[in-house]
């Protein structure tokens, strides 16, 4: 068995007008990854090439051991998926539905869905059209965890919810990683809740994956840097600073690998150095995703 | 052991779409049973309400049962199961061209019934009924496979709305052009023509060719959803 639950090399898929380019992503077996992007970014096109439902044009896509989209069959067996655009059947009731995935999965643990029902407020005799958002939300996610997979990959699980429903979802989720082995590939433009449970983040933008690594390496190395320029003072260019800005006589430099001696080194250059602040992912997400612009620009 | 997932799929077609199923059986056994009050009048009623109700379903079943699931975005939840889209794909085929097949044979039986037990037609007249038949069986192929291939609603309406609109048509072919087949019609004993048996077989080759290149394209596509 290998290590990593999701394992994808050199990806490529190009439509008319969008391409996801050599996309490289490692999920490690009982780790959550929050995959982070602005909409359009393909997120949503990278989950449907790892569950086998569009066929890559190039690269490897291997999940839970299974090469894609040919082990689909079988790696589906354990995965439980999610998205935000997934309905349920309007005229059927939770219960039907509960019903007909029991009947497939020999691993649905009928004690975990009565558990659900009750914590997520949820009734089985009710048409899924008498539901809310919310509500539909949960009993889609009541019927992927209950089905206890090895795998859950939730494609923008929370959007359109409110911050209770959000967080019901989200502590659930957390509650579900105690299993041992258990893996989750989170995707959302929400970097609040990706922040709240995820070990790993990898930021994707216009069809390519422009960082991936651990959260706390991320929200360790990227700081933000309150600089005061004098008149005539140029700053150096530093390694590990990605950016300045500057309004008049300040600026804020943002560095992604931050070491203890850059503020010595704008200090030396004739700069005053007011704050080092650390980034909340959002700040992070959107320099990273400007800076792989300019970049590629 | 696992679960055949595509016999699964097949049971949850039918639960939700049994409704429209008994509702249609209903309207086409009243329509027949139009036919026992006897006269030109009630027979001409009874047999185009039930041909209304048999091209009714072979248009409804495809449409709620393939095109709904694309236009409600229940299909990322059938596709999250272990299930691949060939598997999907003829597990459509089964429930959709199956659901209407059992209601066809049903309305067959009582049509027969109607004709052999009690009268209500000439005898002469199985070999027609029976081609005719045959061409809403035709058209709910026909549409299924376009809804699947497709994933279209556009295209979807494009296929019903031809298959609609040649049945009249080839009514009328068959009628102008098929002598054999309106000299005996009306005759006390079935007569199987050549002609006759010839149209049952290329129907038949046409569905089963339907079907064929609807599963053969369905297993070509790289992006399903």
């Amino acid at each position: 068995m290998t290590d990593y639950a999701i394992e994808l090399k050199g990806v490529c898929k190009s439509y008319p007008f969008f391409d996801l380019q050599n996309v490289a992503l490692r999920l490690q077996c009982g780790t959550i990854m929050g995959l982070i992007g602005p909409n359009g970014a393909g997120k949503s096109t990278t989950i449907r090439i790892l569950l086998g439902l569009v066929h890559q044009d190039g690269g490897e896509v291997n999940v839970l051991g299974h090469s894609m989209p040919k082990g689909q069959i079988d790696a589906k067996w354990d995965i439980g998926f999610a998205s935000e655009d997934m309905r349920l059947y309007d005229s059927m009731t939770l219960g039907w539905h509960i019903h007909f995935i029991k009947s497939i999965y020999a691993s649905w643990d009928d004690g975990y869905a009565q558990l659900l029902l009750k914590r997520f407020g949820l009734n089985a005799e009710q048409k899924i059209k008498g539901l809310s958002h919310g509500q539909r939300v949960k009993a889609a996610l009541l019927l992927v965890f209950a089905r206890r997979p090895k795998l859950l990959v939730l494609d923008e699980p929370t959007t359109g919810l409110d911050p209770v429903a959000r967080h019901e979802i989200l502590r659930e989720l957390a509650a579900v990683m105690v299993e041992e082995g258990r893996s989750v590939l989170f995707s959302s433009h929400n970097t609040q809740d990706v922040e709240q449970i995820s070990d790993q983040i990898t930021f994707i933008d216009r069809g390519r994956v422009i960082d991936s690594m651990d959260k706390e390496v991320y929200l360790d190395r990227w700081r933000r840097l309150r600089l005061e320029v004098p008149d005539g003072v140029a700053l150096p260019t530093l390694p590990g600073v990605i950016g300045v800005q500057k309004a008049g006589r300040l600026a804020v430099a943002i560095a992604n690998a931050f070491e203890e001696h850059l503020p010595n080194a704008y200090e030396n250059s004739g700069a005053r150095v007011h704050a080092v602040e650390n980034m909340t992912l959002e700040e992070i997400f959107v320099a990273n995703v400007e800076h792989s612009r300019e970049v590629k620009a | 052991m696992r679960t055949n997932v595509m016999l699964q799929l097949v049971l949850k077609d039918w639960r939700i779409q049994r409704r429209t199923i008994i509702l249609t059986f209903v309207a086409g056994a009243a329509a027949l049973t139009i036919l026992l009050l006897g006269g030109q009048t009630p027979i001409v009623f009874g047999t185009v309400l039930f041909f209304v109700a048999m091209i009714f379903c072979a248009c409804l079943l495809p449409m709620h049962n393939i095109v709904n699931e694309i236009k409600k975005q229940t299909l990322p939840f059938v596709m999250s199961l272990p299930v691949s889209s060939v598997r999907y794909g003829a597990a459509k085929l089964i429930s959709t061209v199956g659901m209407f097949l059992v209601l066809w044979l049903a309305l067959l039986c009582v049509a027969l019934y109607m004709i052999l037990g009690r009268h209500t037609l000439p005898n002469g007249a199985i070999p027609m009924g029976m081609i005719l038949m045959g061409f809403p069986l035709i058209g709910s192929c026909l549409i299924t496979g376009t809804a699947l291939v497709s994933e279209s609603e556009g295209w979807a309406t494009a296929a019903l709305a031809v298959a609609n609109s040649s049945y009249g048509l080839i009514w009328y072919l068959l009628i102008s052009q098929v002598p054999s087949l309106t000299k005996t019609w009306s005759g006390p004993v079935a007569v199987w023509s050549p002609a006759a048996l010839k149209i049952l077989v290329v129907q038949f080759a046409i569905i089963v060719v339907t079907l064929g290149v609807t599963l053969y394209l369905q297993s070509r596509k790289r992006s399903f959803i």
